[in-house]
């Protein structure tokens, strides 16, 4: 990020377009393979044994009656796998992570947890042994809420970290005086809010197959959004060298951040396979993916402000408890990205937060699509709602007092590029005339009294990388062959976003060739460059930079071999849609399969370059534009119109980039309205485990969604200006909703999600 | 039990001996190699292991393989007209984004296959509620709805 670079601007080619995606073809035929299609000779089937109590001391394991039921290969405890102390989430280079787990250990920390594995050679013999597994336990004390673990006294679920079930030190912001800035307040607000614990519901179960050779080196296909660093924590943990781990993915059936954590499965695949000699696989339930999997972190806020009477913000207190479940996972990382996204957003000068993140004996909570901001900016934006009804102003028009514009300070402790945000929300009020709406005729409709309709706006902004937490780095290798065609490796994971796609297209525009002669090699460790991983909404910022670098050489290269066929210097030649041609006599020409070619004892060539770029940081900026009708007899809210404005910098590829804004919304409409995945706080069992009793937004339930996107704020850190936008849907639509909800009964809810329970319960209070 | 099923897939008489437990959708996957049927919850909650079955839209995880004896059934794999030809709704379906993933829209294919062979002009409430007992996580659904709309306008015009 550095405001001198100028943004390069240029008459696109295929940038801009919504190219056919290279991965759909295969998606519509059924011929895409997925993890779970792979097959291998001589496979055989893992099975993990789940505790049925919350936290417990293993008094004694005995497997021998599974070890003797005929068909059983292997059966795994705490005896007989490697101890070592490792991370659960994967980051490299970062301090955000905890080592808190074992592959198998002598305690229980949540209902759910492993406690043995067994291969077998089909599924349903694995599952048969496992129920012929005796496990004693000694019962220990649980604790299910953030606010009981931190009490002194509680029962400690780890022996490492900071104590006092804490994942890491508290993380504490302070900025200005927020004591003398409450004393120049008119008036304070504060308030609680909360947050359930929504599931990320990938379609594609988790899935690995394990394989190792002669030479002992481990072939292990996964469903991943960070493949190399499953071959680096998987090297480590099991004592081999980096290259003797292969890891591979091809198609993957989502992720949403969930797929970035180092599961127990996969050890225990890798192990299974290794003690047997023969491939396994290891594929979750659907139950599994809710026990075993992650979700977002529950979240408890206490928000305090002070406003002028004029509406501006003059102090932010705010306390944060994160919930890591049993742990630390992401935690860590939510704890700090959520934390300190509250700086900002709406500006404030004096700000003072605290964050935290408890150890509970519940499932583990990791990265889900918006990474503790849904949390933090869910406060911030209805507080801001509840500011303005305080004034009597319409909270469009404080929001726009309020936001962030150009030379605020971000949370990453970058000024701010551009007024992304305010023409967001100025767009969205100008499109919807919102004045117009908000003063429009309230009179229930005569056949339907019991329908309230509410408007609300959400606001919100997300980095477009984990930086400053974590330095990444983006790599990328660019091929001319010697037939003209270019191929593109890239580690980045390919998780149904369309990524491979943007970035081949930034190759094709900076090269200078077709897009249809661009392919892209993915998915092999053993192969593509290194790749942090697709986490933090960065993948076309920062790959796609790498990318557009490499590009850049072989283009300099292709120019100089052609500039020699030619017989003319390279500055008098230019390169487009595949065709090299003297600037001052386009007629004077030749393809670039021409140019690599063989010719007069020049022999045909390749050219390879690679892209190394370690980026700081980009926002991208959105508002949404909520209308909801609420049934005031059956406390039913229904979301009938979205209008999300995004400021995305430079869209490289339309389409994919409004189906990541309208996925978010649902995700998100789901979140606030019907997700929570419920966990019994007395037994630390799950409740709803599964897509039925777990709620999400359906066909019948999904709004009409007409999607703005602005060029409004590029960023000379991504290709051309390009901003991610993976998160940010998600963050923007929850406080539209409730918001929404408020402005149709009047009622505040600061929680989500928001029932109908809770709704007929508001309502009967209100009356009352 | 090992039990011999004789079916049709995709129109081609196919044989299979299979464990009367087994699913259709298990058979379809590991016995037949037929892995474009995807497994996203095995309990008939999510649909992305619609099948067609005589005419009629199925879970496969629900159905037995020994109950598919005599039966014809279509999947993903039969869903092109013919080689290097897609069907209108495989082409809609690139061209309008409504893949990103892609493990739920082999079954969303086939239903909305099944929605347009009995409805050629479904409304947009035909269409939502065709697409309800199929869970798609990554779309929002607008991009599915307009590929099928797109499609059916297609077929229409194709007709006439």
């Amino acid at each position: 990020m550095n405001m001198t670079t100028p943004i390069e601007q240029r008459d696109f080619k295929i940038v801009g377009k919504s190219v056919r995606r290279d991965d759909v073809l295969e998606k519509v035929t059924g011929e895409a393979e997925y993890t779970g299609d792979v097959k291998l000779s001589g496979m055989l089937h893992g099975k993990i044994k789940r505790a049925a109590i919350a936290h417990a001391r293993i008094k004694s394991i005995d497997v021998s009656k599974a070890l003797a039921y005929p068909g059983v290969k292997a059966v795994l405890t705490h005896e007989n796998v490697p101890r070592v102390l490792h991370y659960g989430s994967p980051h490299p280079r970062s301090a955000s992570c905890t080592k808190d787990q074992y592959i198998l250990d002598d305690k229980v920390r949540f209902w759910g947890e492993g406690v043995a594995a067994v291969a077998a050679i089909s599924e349903e013999i694995a599952d048969e042994a496992l129920d012929l597994i005796e496990v004693e336990y000694e019962p220990l004390p649980a604790v299910f809420e953030p606010e009981d673990a931190a009490q002194p006294g509680a029962p400690l679920i780890h022996d490492v970290g900071p104590g006092g079930n804490l994942v890491l030190d508290p993380v504490r912001i302070n900025r200005g005086d927020v004591d003398a800035g409450f004393a120049q307040a008119d008036f304070v607000l504060e308030g609680v809010f909360s947050g359930g614990r929504p599931h990320p519901a990938y379609m594609e179960p988790n899935v690995c197959i394990a394989d190792w050779d002669g030479s002992n080196k481990l072939t292990f296909w996964t469903s991943t959004q960070t493949s190399f660093m499953v071959r680096g924590i998987l090297a480590e943990v099991l004592g081999l060298p980096l290259t003797k781990v292969r890891v591979l993915v091809d198609h993957m059936g989502g992720g949403f951040g969930a797929k970035q954590d180092l599961f127990q499965h996969e050890f225990l695949c890798a192990l299974l396979a290794k003690q047997t000699r023969r491939p396994v696989k290891m594929e979750f339930s659907r139950h599994e993916t809710f026990v075993a999997g992650r979700s977002r972190h529950p979240c408890k806020i206490w928000l305090k402000q002070g406003f002028k009477n004029d509406g501006t913000l003059v102090a932010r207190d705010m306390k944060l408890a994160y919930d890591s479940g049993a742990y630390g996972s992401h935690g860590p990382g939510v704890t700090i990205v959520g934390t300190t996204a509250a700086t900002s957003l709406y500006r404030c000068e004096n700000v003072r937060l605290e964050g935290r993140c408890v150890y509970t004996n519940t499932p583990i909570n990791g990265a889900f699509r918006g990474y503790g901001v849904v949390q933090s900016y869910y406060a911030l934006d209805i507080q801001m709602d509840e500011a303005a009804e305080r004034l009597g102003m319409d909270p469009a028009e404080l929001k726009l007092k309020n936001v962030v514009r150009a030379g605020d300070i971000a949370p990453s402790g970058h000024p701010i590029l551009g007024h992304g945000l305010e023409i967001c929300l100025q767009h969205g009020i100008d499109v919807l005339d919102w004045k117009k709406l908000r003063n429009r005729d309230r009179t229930p409709d005569p056949k339907r009294p019991h329908i309230r309709t509410g408007w609300g706006i959400g606001c919100e902004m997300h980095g477009s990388s984990a930086y400053p937490g974590i330095k990444e780095q983006g790599n990328a290798t660019v091929k001319v062959n010697e037939d003209g065609t270019v191929t593109l490796l890239t580690g980045a994971a390919g998780l149904g976003t369309g990524a491979h796609t943007a970035l081949a297209q930034i190759v094709a525009e900076e090269l200078g060739v077709r897009f249809e002669d661009v392919g892209t090699i993915h998915g092999d460790t053993d192969v593509v460059p290194w790749d942090i991983g697709a986490f933090a909404s960065h993948t076309t910022y920062l790959v796609g930079t790498a990318a557009k670098m490499a590009a850049g050489k072989v283009r300099t290269a292709v120019l100089e071999r052609a500039a020699m066929k030619l017989q003319v210097s390279p500055a008098e030649i230019d390169l487009s849609e595949g065709k090299v041609f003297v600037i001052t006599d386009p007629g004077r020409c030749m393809t670039v399969a021409q140019a690599m070619g063989p010719s007069r004892g020049i022999p045909a060539a390749n050219i390879v370059a690679n892209g190394t770029y370690e980026p700081t940081k980009s926002y991208s900026f959105a508002a949404h534009f909520a209308e909801v009708h609420v049934d005031t007899e059956t406390g039913i809210v229904e979301v009938k119109r979205v209008i999300p404005v995004h400021d995305v910098g430079r869209v490289i590829h339309p389409i994919a980039a409004q189906g990541q804004i309208e996925g978010g919304i649902q995700q998100g409409i789901g979140h606030t309205l019907t997700e929570d995945y419920v966990i019994d706080k007395k037994t630390g069992r799950s409740l709803n485990a599964g897509l039925v009793d777990y709620k999400m937004p359906l066909s019948m339930d999904m709004p009409d969604i007409e999607t703005i996107i602005l060029e409004a704020a590029p960023d000379p850190g991504g290709p051309w200006g390009a901003k991610g936008v993976g998160e940010d849907p998600i963050i923007a639509i929850g406080p539209a909703i409730a918001n929404a909800i408020h402005d149709a009964i009047g009622v505040r809810f600061r929680h989500y999600p928001i029932t109908p329970e809770d709704v007929l319960k508001a309502l009967r209070e209100k009356a009352a | 039990m090992k039990r011999i099923v004789e079916l049709t897939i995709n129109g081609e008489p196919r044989d299979m001996v299979v464990d009367s437990c087994r699913s259709l959708l298990d058979a379809l996957r590991d016995d037949l190699g037929l892995t474009g049927t995807k497994k996203g919850c095995d309990v008939g909650d999510c649909g992305a292991c619609t099948v067609i079955v005589d005419g009629e839209p199925v879970n496969a995880c629900l159905m037995l393989a020994v109950e598919a004896e005599g039966r014809s059934v279509e999947t993903i794999e039969g869903l092109q007209p013919g080689v290097d030809v897609l069907h209108p709704l495989q082409d809609a379906f690139m061209r309008y984004g409504a893949s990103q993933c892609g493990f739920c829209t082999p079954g969303i294919l086939m239903m909305a296959k099944k929605l347009l062979d009995d409805n050629p002009r479904p409304t947009d409430e035909d269409i939502r509620f065709g697409l309800s007992g199929n869970i798609c996580r990554c779309t929002g659904y607008t991009k599915i709805f307009d590929a099928i709309k797109a499609a059916a306008i297609e077929m229409e015009a194709a007709r006439s």
